[in-house]
């Protein structure tokens, strides 16, 4: 009966409206990515002065939202926090898809994407993105790994393979040492990212130890949040309770608390380089970002107040928390933070130019950026490809429920038909 | 639910003064060790050691770094430049460099005191390159004779060596250029390929011409042919080039012989192309 109802929903014309959305999406990214790969970097509006602008913020971001999966991995497999078992599938799910936009994003970014792999046979030690290709390579086939067994499980592949559950259920077994890899090189390539601005020494702006820990406690709390968010828009599409009050009060609980640390560390930031110390290079990038762009605005409004503080009361304050709609406003405000924040540390260090001459004149301009209408056509194709794996990801896959390897059946709802039926006759 | 609060044994007093006592000697200890000069210098020597293995390392690497016998390097006289722009018309031709990648700049510029000079900036060489270290693949690297260069063939086209590089000493090829610079007419003939699309490009110190020269005998600096582009054709010597390794070459006696300052060494880059300031320019 449910799955009638299911059908019928999924039926749906509002349904089909979304996928269609989706896919138009889709196109536009794909045309778009065809018209960069045949004519080069030559479409986007980088220059020489700023080599990396949008599609670095997708990735970023991409990576960022990810990170659910390591954190959630490593407290359900190594810190054997049983309560949040059902949510371990759809934080494996969500850092794949995170990943893989993000992969996507840096395919089109590089010059040469033909040689994607060379970072795995051309080793330079010395480079942190050296580093970070080696993690993110390494990292996502540990996702691909944890992520088999809910493959092997739903229909899609039992209808060809009946036994595939049971392989599935031998690579489950070593989840817990995937976790542990998986915390290792997650911990390592997010910070890193950070790293990546945070080595810079002839750019004032960037160049900071905070950086690195400000991108992984930034990600953990967006990454969790997100899992938190997605399922609550979920159970809400669906009309039915995917989690328990308890998942949902541990997962609320953990973003909340990294989101205040991440705050914290910020206001620490803030202070030791901008209140407490004024180092004249710094002083003056700050001055001309803020002359040229909105950056100290967007980042009090949107990275701070938006997209910390607020979500940081509604995920801590638990009569805030039980309310759908405050929650995914908070996931809404924490995407929105991450995505200026890591747009606002790229740019900032490049939009200021970098001044290398004995004289004093001023010779060297500032730097803009705006995004083509190529860039902007493929970030909305990442878009489209992650949400799109969300939907048939949610609609085909077990990634709810209890973390066992039979088939997960799925209990007659208590009060039949009123809720559900009402949405999917609508 | 009733929480068991005897899960263990308390300590004894004996175990209470051990255990206080160890920690108490323990920390003498270090304390006292770290105050013995023989263990200083051990742990100094250690980290020197370390050093020491980390330049090996990457000299077995491939042979990078600026160990080798040369170590070319440039004088550019601020004092002597009147900014007629040859030298980057000079290399935009044998480079075959077009107008928005120029690889060689010139920015008219003032002294503090107020008095104008002429300023061009090629690729600094830094020793300790800030774009080679960033480089996931090693497609740039500082080659044994203190040169920065690029390998087009390795080069992924991250453009991270651009946003490394103090200097903004690198272009990006956005595009399958098709054509010459243009410069080749009036400036001399182009002696290097065009380079592909989606990898970055810079000065070389003209590395084709040295790397002919040498084993034809011929000494860059001394010799025209072997000699960079730009330092040829400045018609008031304000470019001088040579081996900084040898104390007798002309770079090496202009630095002796003049006060010299390098670009931002405050970031501990270590170029290798030295200035002398112009007039009115206190160093």
């Amino acid at each position: 009966m449910i799955r009638a109802i299911r059908n019928e929903y999924y039926r749906s014309p509002v349904f089909i409206l979304w996928v269609g959305l989706l896919s138009l999406m889709l196109v536009v990214g794909l045309i778009a990515g065809i018209i960069v790969l045949l004519n080069g970097l030559d479409v986007t509006n980088l220059t020489n002065q700023v080599p990396w602008g949008l599609w670095i913020t997708v990735d970023l971001s991409s990576i960022a939202l990810g990170a659910g999966a390591f954190s959630l991995s490593a407290m359900v497999y190594i810190f054997r926090v049983e309560r949040l078992r059902p949510i371990a599938r759809i934080a494996v799910f969500t850092g794949l898809i995170g990943y893989t936009g993000a992969m996507l994003a840096l395919f089109m970014d590089i010059g040469r994407p033909e040689r994607f792999w060379h970072p795995m046979v051309y080793w330079n030690v010395h480079s942190v993105l050296w580093e970070i290709t080696m993690c993110v390579m390494l990292y996502s086939t540990v996702l691909i790994l944890e992520f088999a067994p809910v493959l092997f499980e739903s229909r899609l592949i039992t209808r060809f393979f009946p036994n595939a559950p049971r392989l599935g259920h031998t690579i489950h077994k070593f989840a817990p040492i995937g976790a542990v890899i998986g915390l290792g090189l997650s911990l390592l390539h997010q910070s890193s990212l950070g790293a990546t601005y945070g080595v810079l020494v002839a750019r004032p702006i960037w160049f900071k130890p905070s950086l690195p820990v400000m991108f992984i406690l930034s990600a953990v709390a967006a990454g969790v949040t997100f899992v938190l968010g997605i399922t609550v828009l979920y159970e809400n599409i669906v009309r039915r309770r995917q989690i328990s009050v308890q998942v949902r009060n541990s997962l609320g609980v953990v973003a909340g608390i990294v989101l205040a640390l991440y705050l914290y560390l910020n206001l620490w930031d803030f202070l030791a380089t901008s209140y407490y110390s004024h180092l004249p290079a710094r002083v003056e990038s700050i001055e001309l970002l803020n002359r040229f762009a909105p950056y100290g605005a967007t980042y009090w409004l949107v990275e701070i107040l938006l997209g910390a503080l607020i979500p940081v009361v509604i995920l801590l304050v638990p009569s805030l928390r039980k309310r759908d709609g405050l929650v995914m406003a908070a996931m809404v405000f924490v995407i929105a933070g991450i995505v200026v924040n890591r747009w606002n540390v790229t740019l900032s260090g490049l939009i200021v130019p970098m001044d290398w001459s004995p004289g004093v004149a001023e010779i060297f301009s500032v730097n803009a950026y705006r995004p083509s209408w190529i860039e902007w056509g493929v970030g909305l194709g990442v878009l489209g490809y992650i949400l799109m794996a969300y939907t048939l990801g949610l609609r085909f896959l077990p990634l709810y429920g209890a973390d066992h390897h039979e088939e997960v059946v799925e209990p007659e709802p208590e009060n039949p038909g009123s809720p559900e039926h009402a949405a999917a006759t609508a | 639910m009733s929480e068991n609060l005897n899960h263990s044994e308390f300590l004894t007093r004996r175990e209470f003064m051990a255990m206080m006592a160890t920690a108490g000697i323990s920390v003498g200890v270090a304390t006292a060790l770290s105050e013995v000069d023989v263990l200083r210098d051990l742990i100094e020597q250690e980290v020197k050691i370390d050093l020491q293995g980390a330049i090996e390392e990457e000299e077995m690497y491939g042979g990078h770094g600026p160990s080798g016998k040369h170590r070319w390097g440039m004088v550019i006289n601020l004092s002597k430049c009147i900014g007629c722009q040859y030298c980057v018309y000079a290399c935009q031709a044998v480079n075959n460099v077009t107008d928005d990648m120029r690889w060689n700049v010139y920015k008219p510029d003032v002294t503090e005191t107020g008095i104008e000079f002429h300023m061009t900036r090629p690729c600094l060489h830094c020793q300790d390159a800030p774009c080679t270290t960033v480089c996931p693949v090693q497609a740039t690297y500082v080659r044994e004779d203190g040169i920065v260069i690029m390998d087009y063939d390795i080069c992924i086209g991250c453009r991270y060596c651009q946003v490394a590089c103090p200097y903004g000493a690198r272009s990006f090829n956005w595009k399958q250029r098709l054509e010459d610079s243009g410069y080749q007419e009036e400036w001399g003939s182009a002696e290097v390929d065009i380079r592909p699309r989606g990898v970055p490009e810079k000065c070389t110190f003209c590395v084709h011409r040295i790397d002919r020269g040498l084993p034809q005998g011929l000494v860059p600096g001394i010799d025209p042919q072997a000699t960079p582009a730009c330092v040829n054709i400045c018609p008031v010597d304000a470019r001088i080039f040579g081996d900084l390794n040898d104390p007798n070459s002309p770079v090496s006696q202009a630095i002796a012989n003049n006060p010299t300052f390098r670009l931002r060494e405050d970031l501990g880059t270590e170029p290798n192309v030295y200035y002398i300031p112009p007039e009115g320019m206190a160093i």
